[in-house]
């Protein structure tokens, strides 16, 4: 075998990364009964922001109210749970693989600067139309495929498939 | 031992968060190891330079799939208690359609970008902080979208019942197509100029 | 390298091809005798007439009221958001499909709790047994607590009083009398009735 070498730069085999990810999300649905995610947690964050400050607008909020306000706590969530786990994991496999230092990732043609705005811009959509579908890329495309939802197909066929349209439209963003 | 665990009471209520964490461990683990925690890489997909994302992300489907009707079959799961993803045709291809927008712009996606932030990289912060606002901001317009949220209830309905055949034919060409999409991801590595990330 | 990924893909497939080749279960499997008696003698299984009224009032989505009885019965009277279905039909197709839903509580309810015990055993196989519930003492519990209520002796507990007034409270709910002082009351001192569910709510996270 050979040698790793650690400057950063090793990856898991893609494949054995999807063995060891679909292991936990078997894992997952076979402890829990539910699927990974990650948006659900940055909806409730958001809800309990909104109610410590404006407890009153959650109330009259049709959105809001279905996991806030009340005797609702949306920050003893399990999504938040495992969100934290989420960090704690990519903190200790950054660690092992020597990836961790602070820097903004770019194409070398775009300006650090340039990259963020997309950023901003590119979590802001994505956050609006993970409420709208009810799950991101985890929560609604990835384990609703595991148990063969048909939302989550669909999700997954829509996200792909504009994303891939977008991509070669901002093309000079990334290559 | 009949699965999911806590739901039928094998394991107490109280572990369930803990339990949690554990689950969120591993799923970021895998993530950033397998690569996930730079965008340049997941993007890579689209540009036919680094197929990661699709390989990581089919394999693990189909892992899950495959060992969760062989629990089913072997009676460990019951499959009804398994949180299935109500189906919302309007608001599914609608939110798909607007987050496949924010994957290319910002080139990640919610838990990879959790992955990016807890090795210190700085888009994936800001586009965490951005997901923030984009989900405070459909919170607040909600009644403006709440038809469309609604629409094209269809319940937590399977893909396999949809087309008509069974779970287990259905994750049998599932499998087929991802083998083929693997081997025609390699095809194309192959002729796609390297790009350097 | 590419050996090692035919191999792999071979594997796959074959796990997969396991999968349809190997013979389907049967979906009636025979429910063990003395898993069905422990079941039977769970008493959790029986919510009190003040529980469901409460989950009536506060709509909550989780509920899923099936009513028993003969159908112009339930014409003249149901509980709101009840759906009648004839005790004999409950094992038809769209019934269990109905009984199926995911993260709903069932409660079902008769005059008594005669039909409903049989209709529990019955649907048993259908549903979770901790999410199947019988409205303890049906209709006529109901109709002697909600709507009838009850005074209160002055050396009652806090606890009891605070039944009285949800009761009190109940009533002007379902049927719009009593409108007095209590409401004020009742809203002043919240009724803390503890909600008995084992089963955790599986529709509340919502997803990702």
């Amino acid at each position: 075998m050979k040698t790793i070498k650690n400057d950063g730069s090793f990856y898991l085999n893609p494949y054995l990364g999807g063995v060891l990810l679909g292991v936990v999300l078997m894992l997952s649905f076979y402890l829990s009964g539910r699927g990974l995610g990650a948006s659900g947690a940055v909806k409730n964050t958001v809800a309990a922001t909104v109610n410590t400050v404006a407890p009153k607008h959650v109330e009259n909020s049709a959105y809001y109210s279905q996991f806030a306000g009340g005797d609702k706590k949306p920050l003893n969530n399990w999504l938040i749970y495992e969100v934290l786990g989420v960090l704690a994991g990519a903190l200790f496999s950054g660690i092992l693989f020597n990836r961790l230092n602070f820097k903004v990732e770019h194409s070398p043609k775009i300006t650090s600067r340039r990259r963020l705005i997309f950023a901003l811009a590119g979590g802001l959509v994505f956050g609006f139309g993970s409420q709208l579908a009810r799950g991101c890329t985890s929560g609604a495309a990835l384990s609703g495929m595991a148990v063969l939802s048909l939302g989550g197909y669909i999700t997954m066929v829509a996200i792909f498939g504009t994303a891939f349209v977008v991509a070669w439209i901002l093309r000079k963003n990334w290559i | 031992m009949i699965g999911p665990l806590i739901q039928s009471g094998f394991i107490p209520q109280a572990w369930d968060n803990i339990i949690a964490v554990f689950l969120g461990a591993a799923f970021g683990f895998a993530l950033e190891s397998s690569g996930f925690s730079s965008s340049r890489k997941i993007i890579g997909t689209f540009f036919g330079y680094d197929f990661v994302v699709v390989k990581v992300f089919f394999t693990a489907a189909i892992t899950a799939s495959i060992g969760l009707l062989y629990l089913d079959y072997l009676g460990l799961v019951n499959f009804s208690l398994l949180y299935i993803q109500p189906t919302f045709m309007t608001s599914a291809i609608v939110g798909g359609i607007i987050m496949g927008i924010g994957f290319s712009m910002g080139g990640f996606c919610p838990g990879t970008s959790l992955c990016a932030a807890a090795i210190g990289r700085i888009d994936g912060m800001v586009f965490f902080g951005g997901m923030f606002i984009g989900v405070f901001l459909f919170s607040e317009s909600f009644p403006f979208w709440e038809k469309m949220y609604y629409s094209g209830s269809q319940g937590p309905k399977m893909i396999n019942d949809a087309l008509g055949i069974s779970a287990q034919l259905f994750t049998l060409f599932l499998v087929i197509v991802a083998v083929g999409m693997f081997y025609g991801a390699a095809w194309v590595q192959r002729k796609v100029k390297k790009v350097e990330y | 390298m590419q050996r090692k990924y035919t191999i792999l893909s071979i594997l796959l497939v074959v796990l997969a091809l396991g999968l349809v080749i190997l013979p389907k279960k049967t979906n009636k499997t025979e429910t063990d005798p003395k898993v069905l008696l422990s079941a039977l003698a769970e008493k959790s299984r029986f919510l009190t007439t003040d529980l469901v009224s409460k989950r009536i009032i506060e709509n909550d989505p989780t509920l899923l009221l099936i009513d028993l009885r003969p159908a112009d019965q339930f014409k003249a009277f149901a509980l709101p958001g009840a759906i009648n279905i004839q005790p004999e039909s409950i094992l038809s197709d769209s019934n269990s499909e109905l009984l199926k839903q995911l993260g709903k509580d069932i409660v079902l309810y008769a005059n008594s709790d005669l039909a409903s015990e049989k209709a529990w055993l019955l649907c048993a196989r259908y549903v979770n047994y901790s999410r199947l519930y019988i409205m303890k003492g049906g209709l006529n519990e109901w109709y002697n607590t909600i709507v009838m209520g009850t005074d209160v002796a002055a050396t009652a507990s806090s606890a009891e009083f605070d039944l009285v007034n949800f009761r009190k409270a109940a009533r002007q709910y379902f049927t719009g009398a009593g409108q007095t002082t209590e409401k004020t009351a009742t809203e002043k001192t919240p009724v803390k009735i503890t909600v008995v569910r084992k089963a955790p709510k599986s529709s509340s996270g919502g997803g990702c």
